[in-house]
């Protein structure tokens, strides 16, 4: 019934950012923000990263859903480097592979939640009917099926953020890039968005990235990195971070 | 790519009534052009449509040298004789050459007082010229057109006159069986004709004999008019008679002669009326950028996050494109459709630029001029719209999304 594939993963996406810089020159001035990083994220992995504004969070999920490209460095998906592909093959990569869901949720106000989440599929070679089958199967997912027909400013926060991520699923990414997912919501419907990218990392097994401050959030994920220690340890020690078996992958580049 | 642009065309059509508001001033600019190009162009359409209803074929008109108009022309009984005993002039089945030699005079009407009756101060309001030409029977042979569609044919040797129905559609208190004032002697109505919407129904006509009396005119006339045989080498004919010594004449078809009138009067309204069209249509530009702009402005988030579902920089731009174009047909129609609801077929007076007479022409608005008002109204919107899409285009996703 699901058109999510349920897990394993059809096929492994391990993020790999090797050697990353990133800086951005404004005039004369050069904002080094990340200066030979290195992280690597397991395919099924639910990773939570945290740490001061300004470090350079929101950086890494835009390099890793290549919405940027790193001044210098690797970003290797699913063992492609998509920091070397042009720009129109990176849109089409991005609208298969990555699904994003930001702090403020973006739906289209003149667009039902059916409609925002059947958005993404005008994308694909589905029918009209297919896509309507799939977006009501995503907003089933996140529970919202009773509000298929629904605007945005009909629905509450917590409401509008379900729907989101329903638009970042329903084209059945492998990774899903979230951007403080929770940073406008209370505790409770928090925690209900929460579990809800657990269910998608357990049942379906999404590879997630998290960026949250919330230390309360970062309990869902299987993985915490703490951007300003990760940063402190240094190259050297940022290859220790990564697990074992992608070490090989990092070392053997 | 297309299909990703329509389906972001469709939410920009979508929302575009929430919009409709900030986008008033460059659908009302908008409009304003189109609405002043199809002006512009109906006027003159409707002149040269006039213009080239007059004259038949084979008319030659033939004038005083140097004369731009009939106005300024003067022609005596001898010149209209050695004319018209030329070879090449059509006879009828009496061996008479068709000949038509005409009067024109610019006649001062004035309106009567508005209360006739209580006449007791004479009340002078100004005048206005009107168009008198003095014919004889022989001028209908060259009006294949006219048709009396009022009372009857004015009775020669008395003052009285019919008039032209553009004029008798302007001027409502002409009817027949009225007597007018006209240059200081009281004309009788005695019918209304038309003539194919030609400029001769902007005319008043009478009895050559009497207006050349009226206005003490002897038997001057002002032009002549000849029916030419197919075979006529104008050029010929211009040389012989420039050769005698006794003629010092100019000659024209009749339709062309008119037809330089249109050029004349069109020439006069394109370069008055396209200038302004076209500074009209630099502002309209200027304010559908602006709204474009304001529109991609408001809606940077929403771009950067369609780039980011993975719609492409392509679609993204279409679909601006898409609504600075919706823009432009709104305006657009919103400017032609008024005028022509209103316009088409009504009367403008000019005064032609020659005879100084009042002339009436026809707003004509066809669907090429429409079409031609439409276009303009789209490349202005595309031309705003352009920039715009760019900018949407490259706008960088990540600082969209950035600032909040
Ligand atoms: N387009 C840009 N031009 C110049 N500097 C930029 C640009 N984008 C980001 N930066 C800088 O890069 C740094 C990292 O920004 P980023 O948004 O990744 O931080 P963050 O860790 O997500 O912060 P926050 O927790 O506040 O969201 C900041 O110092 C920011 O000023
Ligand atoms: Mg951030």
């Amino acid at each position: 019934m699901s058109t999510l594939s349920v897990a394993p993963a059809k096929k492994l996406n391990n993020i790999i950012l090797q050697d990353i810089n990133k800086s951005y020159s404004k005039g004369d001035n050069n904002v080094v923000v990340h200066d030979k990083f290195n992280l690597a994220i397991k395919s099924g992995d639910f990773v939570a990263i945290m740490g001061p504004s300004g470090l350079g969070k929101s950086t890494l999920l835009h390099l890793m859903g290549g919405l940027d490209r790193p001044t210098s460095g690797h970003v290797e998906i699913g063992g492609q480097r998509i920091d070397e592909l042009s720009e129109s093959k990176l849109t089409r990569w991005r609208a298969d592979n990555i699904g994003f869901i930001f702090q403020s949720h973006h739906l289209l106000p003149v667009l039902s939640a059916q409609g925002n989440v059947e958005l993404p599929l005008s994308l694909t070679p589905l029918n009209k009917k297919q896509r309507q089958q799939h977006a009501a199967n995503a907003l089933a997912l996140v529970g919202m099926a009773d509000r298929a027909h629904h605007f945005p400013k009909e629905l509450s926060g917590g409401q509008e953020q379900r729907v989101a991520i329903a638009r970042a699923i329903v084209s059945d990414p492998q990774i899903l890039l979230c951007d403080e997912p929770t940073g406008n919501l209370d505790r409770k419907t928090a925690d209900e968005i929460l579990a809800l990218l657990k269910k998608l990392n357990n049942d379906f097994g999404k590879t997630i990235v998290m960026v949250t401050h919330d230390l309360k959030a970062a309990e869902y994920a299987s993985r915490v990195i703490n951007l300003e220690e990760y940063i402190a340890l240094g190259v050297e020690a940022q290859g220790a971070q990564i697990p074992q078996e992608q070490q090989s992958i990092l070392v053997g580049e | 790519m297309i299909k990703q642009a329509i389906a972001l065309s469709w939410i920009n059509f979508k929302s575009f009534p929430h919009r409709l508001v900030a986008s008033a001033i460059s659908i009302l600019s908008i409009a304003c052009v189109a609405a002043v190009m199809l002006g512009v162009l109906a006027l003159s359409s409707g002149m040269v449509k006039t213009m080239e209803r007059t004259g038949l074929d084979n008319t030659l008109l033939v004038m005083r040298a140097g004369a731009v108009s009939e106005l300024q022309s003067v022609m005596f009984p001898m010149e209209v004789k050695l004319l018209s005993n030329n070879d090449q002039v059509l006879r009828d089945k009496n061996g008479q050459a068709i000949v038509s030699a005409e009067m024109f005079v610019n006649a001062e009407y004035k309106k009567s007082p508005v209360n006739a009756q209580s006449n007791t101060e004479h009340v002078t309001l100004d005048g206005e010229s009107l168009s008198l030409r003095g014919i004889s029977q022989n001028t209908y042979l060259f009006r294949p057109h006219f048709k009396l569609i009022a009372g009857e044919k004015f009775a020669t040797g008395l003052r009285q006159l019919i008039i032209g129905q553009a004029i008798a559609r302007r001027m409502p208190e002409l009817v027949v069986g009225k007597t007018i004032n006209l240059g200081g002697s009281q004309w009788f109505i005695s019918g209304v004709f038309s003539d194919n919407n030609s400029v001769f129904e902007s005319e008043l006509w009478a009895d050559i004999g009497t207006v050349q009396s009226d206005y003490r005119r002897g038997s001057s006339v002002q032009s002549v008019r000849l029916a030419l045989k197919n075979n006529t080498d104008l050029t010929k004919l211009a040389q012989e008679w420039q050769a005698d010594p006794r003629l010092n004449v100019r000659l024209i078809l009749e339709k062309v002669f008119f037809a330089e009138q249109a050029q004349n009067l069109t020439r006069l309204i394109r370069w008055i009326g396209l200038p302004i069209a076209i500074i009209m249509a630099l502002g309209a530009i200027v304010a559908a950028l602006n709204t474009m702009y304001a529109a991609i402005a408001s809606r940077s988030k929403e771009i950067a996050t369609h780039k980011a579902i993975g719609f492409t920089p392509f679609a993204i731009s279409m679909s601006i494109m898409s609504e600075a174009l919706l823009l432009a047909i709104v305006g657009g129609l919103l400017g032609v459709i008024p005028l022509y609801l209103v316009f088409d077929g009504w009367t403008a007076a000019t005064q032609n630029a020659n005879s100084l007479s009042q002339m009436m022409f026809n707003f004509d608005i066809s669907l090429t001029l429409i079409a031609q008002a439409m276009t303009l109204s789209i490349v202005i919107g595309l031309l705003g719209g352009i920039l715009p899409a760019i900018k949407a285009m490259r706008m960088p996703v990540t600082v969209a999304l950035r600032d909040s």
